[in-house]
């Protein structure tokens, strides 16, 4: 009874080859099971994302797997193997174990602590148990990945902090302003940044998006988009008065907002905060509006500077990550061993 | 002047609402200033763009100027009814609600002035965030000093 894990990812092949070898969700619960045929396997999982492709399998006694899983792949996605020998890695016993604990708790992901694969180990965990593929020493195996996970995730700053320019600036809005539910965002200008951050805010709830540009063809398709309310671009400082997020990102060469509209501003805002996303370059908004009390201004470096410190900050925890994983590592394997006995 | 026999009673209601208020008044100051400070880190952490463990760990600044502006409400109208008992045992006791140098009833007074300005300001808009969070540490200090100077 061993168990291996052969696979493919985003460090050891480009996209253009990954999406060759990956399953469509439609296709896994089919695969799972003909692969547990084909290979002569006791128990497997296929774990197929955008960045990994991966095969968790435990080996009918005295079968090597490997041979016969690859040539599955071969077969099933019509691929010469001959040319994509070196992108596969493979792991055994403890080195697997391992290998899941890190993959499932974001560790092996492209940015380091991103959370989404957690969901998507869990889905594929779900779809094999579903295809009946899977069996006592999988089952155990990812449920203490999960709890593995789950540690990490609440013991340590790996998954913390923003590392997206998008969700930076969301964090940034709800701890100036609280819950994002009643707040109305004004977008001025209507670059690709703004959009995505238009759409993010709008997922998190905002009450309403209004958006001012010079050329009404491009507001009109923005509103299209995520309803929005289009204003003239000479009506937007009489909106400034009831909104709570401005988003900046024109292509102006000056400074469309100064220091002395926003102070004029405040008293009739009953000094309301005001967060303000300058993404534009060169910038719309003067910097001195920071110094201004209750008006909080970041601009696109500012944003950029966070997710540096986030993301370093994320590697300073990968020690503390790594002692979790050897702990969880240890109660797992002293588990399989008293198994191998009780087997044998 | 009030016959003997009335004071034990009067005593006993105004001295315990007084007392009992005040102490009350006190304990939801200290949580305005709490809450006060909170917000000026938090404030300045974010005004100058240090977005590390401290920022994640406080909480949002619409939260606590909500709950520094709930305390000092809350506060004040202890306070207020703190002095008003003070008031009336005073009377019952020395005959006359004010004494001319005592000098508890005036630092109640300043501090249920400086509340009442705090108040006044935030209701009416004026000033919001920062600044009514550092006017709250302010009073604060005045009611540390008022202890310090009643209590020897």
């Amino acid at each position: 009874m061993n168990l291996v894990v052969i696979g493919i990812n985003h460090k050891t092949a480009p996209v253009k080859i990954r999406e060759k070898f990956s399953f469509s969700p439609k296709q896994i619960l089919e695969v799972n099971q003909i692969l547990k045929e084909k290979s002569a396997l006791a128990e497997n999982l296929i774990l197929s994302t955008c960045n990994r492709m991966e095969i968790y399998a435990v080996e009918t006694r005295g079968v090597d797997c490997i041979g016969p899983i690859k040539e599955f792949l071969s077969r099933f996605h019509n691929l010469g193997l001959t040319d994509y020998q070196n992108i596969f890695y493979v792991y055994r016993d403890k080195e697997a174990v391992e290998h899941l604990f890190k993959v499932t708790a974001g560790l092996d992901s492209m940015i380091i602590g991103e959370m989404e694969i957690s969901g998507q180990v869990k889905k594929a965990y779900q779809d094999a148990r579903e295809s009946h593929s899977t069996g006592k020493i999988l089952n155990r195996l990812f449920e203490k990945a999960f709890n593995n996970a789950k540690k990490i995730r609440t013991d340590t700053f790996i998954g913390r902090g923003a590392v997206s320019v998008s969700s930076a600036a969301i964090r940034l809005a709800k701890k100036i302003l609280g819950e994002l539910g009643d707040k109305v965002v004004l977008i001025i200008g209507a670059g690709i940044i703004g959009e995505q951050l238009a759409m993010y805010l709008k997922k998190n709830g905002v009450k309403d998006i209004l958006v001012a540009n010079r050329t009404l063809e491009k507001a009109k398709i923005l509103t299209e988009k995520f309803s929005a309310t289009i204003v003239t671009f000479d009506e937007f400082r009489n909106r400034l008065t009831d909104v709570d997020i401005v988003i900046t990102s024109t292509g102006a060469p000056h400074c469309i907002l100064r220091k002395e509209d926003i102070l004029e501003l405040m008293p009739r805002r009953k000094q309301k905060p005001l967060f303000i996303i300058d993404l534009a370059v060169p910038r719309d908004v003067e910097e001195e509006v920071n110094k201004i009390d209750n008006v909080y201004l970041y601009n696109i470096d500012d944003l950029q500077k966070i997710i540096e410190q986030n993301i370093s900050l994320r590697k300073n925890e990968l020690d503390t990550c790594r002692r979790i994983i050897a702990g969880s590592l240890e109660s797992f394997m002293g588990w399989w061993a008293k198994e191998k006995k009780h087997d044998a | 002047m009030p016959s003997d026999n009335f004071i034990p009673c009067t005593f006993n209601l105004y001295s315990t609402l007084h007392i009992v208020s005040i102490f009350l008044s006190y304990l939801v100051f200290l949580i305005a200033t709490a809450t006060a400070a909170a917000y000026l880190i938090q404030d300045a952490l974010i005004k100058s763009k240090r977005t590390g463990v401290v920022f994640s760990r406080l909480p949002d600044l619409s939260f606590l100027d909500k709950l520094n502006y709930r305390s000092i409400s809350l506060g004040f109208t202890l306070l207020s009814l703190a002095i008003i008992s003070g008031f009336i045992w005073a009377r019952n006791i020395h005959g006359t609600y004010w004494g001319v140098y005592n000098l508890r009833q005036i630092y109640s007074l300043v501090l249920w002035l400086i509340y009442a300005v705090i108040l006044h300001a935030r209701l009416s808009a004026k000033l919001r965030g920062r600044k009514v969070a550092l006017l709250s540490l302010f009073a604060f200090g005045v009611l540390v000093l008022s202890l310090l100077a009643t209590c020897r």
